[in-house]
């Protein structure tokens, strides 16, 4: 029951070049569908593993016995107080929610569609006047995500840069840059909310502080909870899912190929994408003492839900180590599952489906540049740096 | 053909309406409107696609009363059900 796998130290995990950390993980398939890991946070502590896609969605949407109260933000400052709704579980989860879906709702992301279109355009055409290479996430993956994201918080790019260097210190650095960084976007969202308090500009951290819970105003630690959060949540993962989807097609010539000439097929293509190139891990905390499907999970236990793992199990997916752009039935959990599946999913969504159309639109055929690799790690969430393409 | 909403397991996914936008209509939190759903025949195969498209599960195909209509259907040909 107990088994040497972790996600930041098992083979194909580390740092390295052309890595392929997510083919690495799905080896786990060959162990029993939950077992016991020693060592498999950032911290070293264990977790026990959940492999099959149906077993997370039964620990997902249980949240009476699996909580998702852990601090996460606040531990690396040695506080305690909740991202917000993340770390809070039913029923406090749902006021909270409740009060967010409707900004980022399918309907509402509609209305973004053309910004992040112009904003993908511009980048490119900005690539393509003096150059026929780039690395694709310092030049287009990270400046078009983030500062969509960055817009929708109200806040101009200018200090885009900075920000990116404090998400990838928080996500991927080592403790004594993870807590400067930590503490560098408290200070920055502690302030943001109290400009926007003094003098509201209709951004997100306007209505954050002009919102309303129960028929009270929100708190300061409660706007802080999610100020946090949505600015932790922006800056990574949509650059890393165009990152891997690009990476796959400068490999793939034929999917490239395919999707180019019939631009129609980006969407379902980019679902298959998210199955196979998943990054995060959700990790639940027990709430009692649980005997799950014969493993003896205590009180306090840490659970690991990869995303990367579900979406590889052979169970739910056919072949599912093959990267079939035309999958139809892809139930994939590259969002999660229950209650706090990702509240950002449908923005981010559109943003990977427009930044793939307008990229194969404009780009000719591209590989990764001779003589370079992009690095890839795996670990809390799975990464792709440096990714160097060339056309002609 | 029905589709019975789960609607305590929707979690704003949104997937069936990304598939039937015209089948599957959504509140203002992006979450499933209650009540289950009566498809037209012609809309039966883009429906079933939208609900297997649930990663909660929460859209379920309910092909029994189609069942139960067609066998009143042909009992009735045949002079009244039996």
């Amino acid at each position: 029951m107990v088994r040497d796998f972790s996600l930041f130290t098992s083979p194909g995990m580390q740092r390295m070049p052309n890595g392929d950390p997510h083919a690495a993980v799905a080896c786990v398939h060959d162990a029993p569908p939950i077992f016991y890991s020693p060592n498999n946070t950032r911290d070293g502590r264990g977790t026990w593993v959940i492999t099959r896609a149906k077993d997370q969605r039964r620990v997902l949407q249980d949240t009476a016995t699996f909580s998702s109260h852990r601090s996460i933000f606040a531990s690396a400052l040695g506080e305690n107080w909740p991202m917000i709704p993340l770390e809070l579980d039913p029923p406090a989860h749902g006021v909270f929610r409740s009060l967010l879906n409707p900004l980022f709702s399918p309907k509402r992301v509609m209305v973004l569609e053309p910004v992040i279109r112009e904003r993908a355009i511009t980048l490119i055409d900005r690539i393509l006047a003096p150059s026929t290479s780039c690395d694709v996430m310092k030049n287009f993956a990270f400046p078009f995500a983030v500062s969509i994201f960055l817009g929708f918080l109200g806040l101009s790019d200018k200090e885009l840069d900075t920000f990116v260097g404090w998400g990838r210190d928080l996500l991927h650095g080592e403790n004594v840059k993870r807590t400067a960084a930590a503490l560098a976007i408290l200070g920055f969202i502690d302030e943001l909310a109290a400009m926007r308090r003094k003098e509201p500009a209709g951004d997100f951290m306007s209505f954050a502080v002009g919102a309303q819970v129960n028929g009270r105003p929100l708190t300061d630690e409660e706007v802080r909870g999610i100020g946090v959060l949505l600015f932790v949540a922006g800056l990574d993962t949509v650059a890393t899912a165009i990152g891997f989807d690009l990476a796959h097609l400068a490999r793939n010539l034929k999917d490239q190929q395919l999707l180019r000439s019939e631009p129609d097929r980006i969407g379902l293509a980019s679902e298959e994408l998210l199955r196979a190139y998943s990054t995060v891990q959700m990790i639940r905390v027990a709430t009692k003492d649980i005997d799950f499907d014969g493993a003896p999970i205590r009180k306090g236990d840490y659970i690991s839900c990869a995303t990367m793992i579900a979406n590889r199990d052979p169970e739910e997916f056919e072949c599912p180590n093959t990267i079939d752009l035309a999958r139809e039935d892809n139930r994939h959990t590259a969002f999660a599952h229950g209650p706090h599946r990702c509240l950002g999913s449908h923005l981010a969504r559109r943003e990977i489906v427009i930044g793939l159309e307008e990229w194969l639109s404009r780009i000719p055929d591209f590989r990764i540049k001779e003589g370079t690799a992009p690095i890839t790690f795996g670990g809390h969430v799975f990464g792709i740096e440096n990714l160097i393409l060339e056309w002609s | 053909m029905r589709i019975i909403v789960h609607k305590n397991k929707c979690q704003g996914h949104a997937r069936c309406w990304a598939q039937a936008p015209g089948i599957f209509n959504l509140d203002d939190e992006g979450y499933i409107l209650p009540g289950d759903i009566e498809v037209a025949e012609r809309d039966e195969l883009l429906a079933s696609r939208g609900a297997r498209s649930c990663p909660e599960r929460a859209l379920e195909i309910d092909a029994t009363a189609d069942a139960l209509l067609t066998r009143l259907l042909f009992n009735q040909a045949r002079g009244g059900v039996k």
